[in-house]
């Protein structure tokens, strides 16, 4: 025992063709419920209703469902961000509403610089956000709840709470959403693209393995030096810049853009479809991937009622089961039993 | 008067972890009104003693008797039933309720304080103020404990204790545990008077480090070693030097010690000059030289957990100066002090050390990515590569990187923290917060080992050890912390024969 430990270590190691052998495990680990768990639901859905109501599933059908999903997708992919640091952001989709308002103020007289415009702001006051947090510590919930009242006040003052038509420059951002790669709009392939980015990031960086540090347990990340303020900042900032491509997706839809219009009721579907892509609430788990098949699930869930032939009704209804009965399916419990 | 039974009688108690015996056959009687001092170095076993008493956990062999009745604790309820009350070190009060609430919870179910879960307000106000006038503290019941003081709200621990069925026949029996080690002069001689007054009705068990005042206060005092009991005398005539000896090994004097690489030339790799921090620690200085271990010793309360944390950047301090490689640095940060090559193993290592949820290969690369980055990418071969290697050097068990640390045992995680430091070419300053907490003697062995290779390649070491044994088998230099102040140093390149007894008696 006293002399190094170095030899016995050495024949403990497992030979080569012990480690081949492991290499299921390695498998076995990426392969876990929690990873497979989300695109799972979603093809499960699809496959009901294929069986139920083939009508729904038509190359048409596929370009609605994922154009209403990509506004979703990229508000939850900057709210899986933000969860997987164990914070949440409750403002993230009234920062897009501010964003659409502005950006179809904007775009009239200054056309693709609004773009650059819009996405600067936006990702200030994600900024801004994070820095609070991180130099007063008010719990994210808190805050991002008054920066969610101020944004909704400022987009109704913005707006003259009147809906803004975006005439000049129009076919500038409504391309984003006509032109179709495999019948699915571009709007929704800018969410794809965003979320293997994150998703590289989170897995390939050191600043994506600093940000799930923090949320896996921000002590242990304080005394390993990571810069926690930095990764908070950032963070946040992504989820306005993100929230930000959402403005683009909205406003290409809709072509217009208003207070009260399409992208005020962002907030929950976005949680929803971050929670349903396998995220955790309480921080240190998040699969930029798995979001995309969140995003889908929870923008079909209403298209899949209507198709099994729910009422207009019970739509709430479904939505609300589904959601509980999905996030039992695809949540972690690797965590332990303290789930915030 | 010897027909009364004794409030507390234990016989042959014992309680194992695993190889340990943490109690060991421990006999004891206390009787009525008498005040115990029960003291013993850190991991002695009073902790156990305590844990058992208050029915947190079961012994594994013995048998207690509570006022003549054989008490089976299943849950601390079962003990505070019994007249058990315990005064913990860290507090265990509501600080957003009211005094009587605090006193009176765990009684409102049961003496008709509430009925239907609505409570009846005077009665549970009424019934505070009797149990604080019986020991005769002066508080308003209607006061929220958070604004208290720290030992008024000892005092209402203490209130808390002995509410507990006042009507009952038997004798209650309070535990304070360290109560002391946190308080101002003043505020002991309140306790100190305190005390007094509650032996009038009830038996108290005193744990303290500081003898003075166990020989002070208590009537008897039982002195613990290795979870087995070594003394139990009256302090009437017992000299603190005859506790020493209780307390410690009988130690032979210091061998020579092992490690003969002499300290390297150029100026000190840490050195800390007038550092204060109110309330933890005054007017401290010492310097470390590349390649030198210095040891600092003390009890809990010394302030030495503190002043590692504060050299690390994780706390800061009220005076004096910090220089890092002779130069003074200021704005200390953690991230600044990682960055000048400090590291720091911490005691709460599942809490600070580690990302649990991470496994070995992403903690190690933590702190000091730099060895496999390449711009803002991780590059993951390289991350195996290393992480493999420090798992061969340290043995670590399982021989898995890709196995989140929190599913390992304690002392393999604490190899893998050590690694996360050691993996860095540029360390200057090893800071060590009881490194080998909960690591049996062969992890011991390893770690110790690493730290000395460390020094070696020209690492100065700053060791907060479990027990003098280990400061006095790692250090070059050792300091003793008494109340946040330095009582002696220690060169244990001269000292010859230095025994742990005379560090215990500069300690307390």
């Amino acid at each position: 025992m006293t002399d190094r430990a170095d030899p016995s270590a050495r024949a403990a190691a497992p030979a080569p063709e012990d480690r081949a052998g492991r290499l299921p495990g390695g498998l076995r680990r990426a392969a876990s419920w929690h990873v497979l768990a989300p695109p799972l639901v979603f093809f499960a859905i699809l496959l009901v209703v294929s069986v139920a109501n083939p009508a729904y599933l038509g190359p048409f059908g596929v370009s609605i469902a994922t154009a209403s999903a990509a506004p979703i997708l990229l508000v939850a992919l900057g709210q899986a961000m933000v969860l997987n640091i164990g914070s949440i952001d409750l403002s993230n989709a009234a920062i897009a509403l501010f964003g659409t308002i502005l950006f179809a103020l904007t775009i009239p007289a200054t056309g693709l610089a609004a773009i650059v415009i819009v996405l600067a702001v936006v990702t200030l006051i994600g900024a801004f956000n994070g820095a609070v947090l991180a130099y007063t510590q008010v719990p994210s919930f808190a805050l991002t709840l008054g920066t969610f009242g101020i944004l909704q006040t400022a987009s109704l003052v913005l707006s003259g709470s009147e809906t803004i038509y975006v005439s000049e420059n129009r076919e500038l951002v409504t391309a984003l959403y006509a032109t179709r790669a495999f019948g699915i709009p571009l709007t929704f392939w800018i969410g794809v693209a965003a979320a293997i980015a994150y998703w590289t990031m989170l897995r390939f960086t050191v600043a994506g393995q600093n940000m799930t540090a923090v949320g896996k347990n921000e002590s242990g990340a304080i005394f390993s030096a990571v810069p926690i303020r930095r990764v908070k900042i950032a963070v946040f900032a992504l989820s306005g810049f993100t929230s930000g491509l959402a403005v683009l997706a909205i406003v290409a839809q809709a072509g217009s853009a208003s207070a009260s219009g399409l992208g005020s009721a962002l907030l929950l579907p976005g949680i929803a479809a971050a929670l349903v892509g396998g995220t955790s609430i309480s921080g240190g788990q998040a699969n930029p991937i798995n979001v995309i098949f969140g995003a889908l699930t929870v923008a079909f869930v209403p298209i899949a009622a209507q198709a099994l032939g729910f009422g207009a009704q019970a739509q709430s209804l479904v939505y609300g089961f589904f959601i509980i009965v999905v996030v039992t399916l695809t949540t972690t419990r690797a965590r332990g039993i303290v789930i915030k | 008067m010897t027909d009364v039974p004794p409030v507390l009688k234990l016989t042959e108690i014992s309680r194992t972890f695993g190889k340990i015996k943490a109690v060991d056959s421990v006999s004891l009687e206390i009787r009525k009104g008498e005040v115990i001092g029960l003291t013993g170095e850190n991991g002695a076993g009073k902790t156990t003693l305590l844990k058992i008493l208050s029915g947190i956990e079961r012994p594994d062999e013995g048998r207690m008797e509570i006022n003549g009745q054989v008490a089976n604790f299943r849950r601390p309820t079962d003990a505070l039933k019994a007249g058990i009350g315990i005064v913990h070190q860290e507090q265990s009060l509501f600080t957003n309720l009211t005094v009587a609430e605090n006193i009176e919870h765990q009684n409102i179910d049961r003496s008709g304080l509430g009925r239907f879960g609505i409570q009846n307000w005077g009665r549970i106000n009424r019934s505070a103020q009797e149990v604080l006038d019986k020991i005769g503290v002066r508080l308003d019941p209607r006061a929220r404990v958070g604004d208290l003081s720290f030992v008024d709200r000892q005092m209402v621990e203490i209130a808390r204790a002995v509410s507990v069925d006042p009507d009952m026949a038997g004798t209650p029996l309070v535990i304070l545990d360290e109560p002391t080690a946190v308080l101002e002069q003043a505020e002991v001689d309140v306790l100190e008077r305190e005390i007094r007054k509650l032996r009038e009705f009830a038996s108290v068990i005193f744990v303290s480090h500081r003898l003075d005042e166990v020989l002070r206060i208590c009537d008897r005092v039982l002195v613990m070693r290795h979870g087995a009991l070594t003394s139990d005398r009256s302090t009437e005539g017992v000299t603190k030097d005859e506790l020493f000896r209780a307390m410690v090994d009988e130690t032979p004097r210091l061998s020579k010690r092992d490690r003969a690489a002499p300290p390297q030339p150029g100026p000190a790799a840490i050195a800390v000059s007038g550092l204060t921090r109110e309330g933890k620690y005054r007017d401290v200085s010492f310097s470390v030289r590349p390649g030198e271990i210095v040891a600092l010793v003390g009890t809990n309360g010394s302030g030495r957990g503190s002043l590692a944390r504060t050299l690390f950047g994780a706390e800061t301090s009220d005076s004096g100066t910090i220089e890092v490689a002779g130069t003074r640095v200021g704005g200390w940060t953690i991230p600044r002090a990682v960055a000048a090559g400090l590291a720091y193993v911490p005691a709460e290592r599942k809490v600070e050390g580690m990302i649990g949820g991470y496994p070995g290969t992403r903690n190690i690369a933590l702190a000091h990515p730099e060895a496999a980055r390449s711009g803002p990418f991780l590059r993951h071969a390289k991350m195996a590569r290393i992480a493999q290697d420090w798992f061969d050097r340290l043995g670590v068990s399982p021989n898995d990187i890709r196995q989140p640390l929190g599913q390992f045992s304690g002392g393999n995680q604490q190899k893998v923290v050590l690694a996360k430091w050691l993996n860095n070419p540029d360390l200057k300053v090893l800071i060590l917060d009881h490194p080998l907490r909960g690591l049996d003697v062969g992890v011991s062995q390893a770690v110790n080992r690493e730290i000395r290779a460390a020094c070696d390649t020209g690492t100065a070491v700053v060791l907060i050890p479990d027990t003098i044994e280990e400061a006095l088998e790692m250090a070059d230099e050792i300091l003793v912390l008494k109340d946040g102040e330095v009582t002696a140093r220690h060169d244990m390149r001269t000292a010859d024969g230095l025994a742990v007894q005379e560090i215990v008696a500069e300690m307390i």
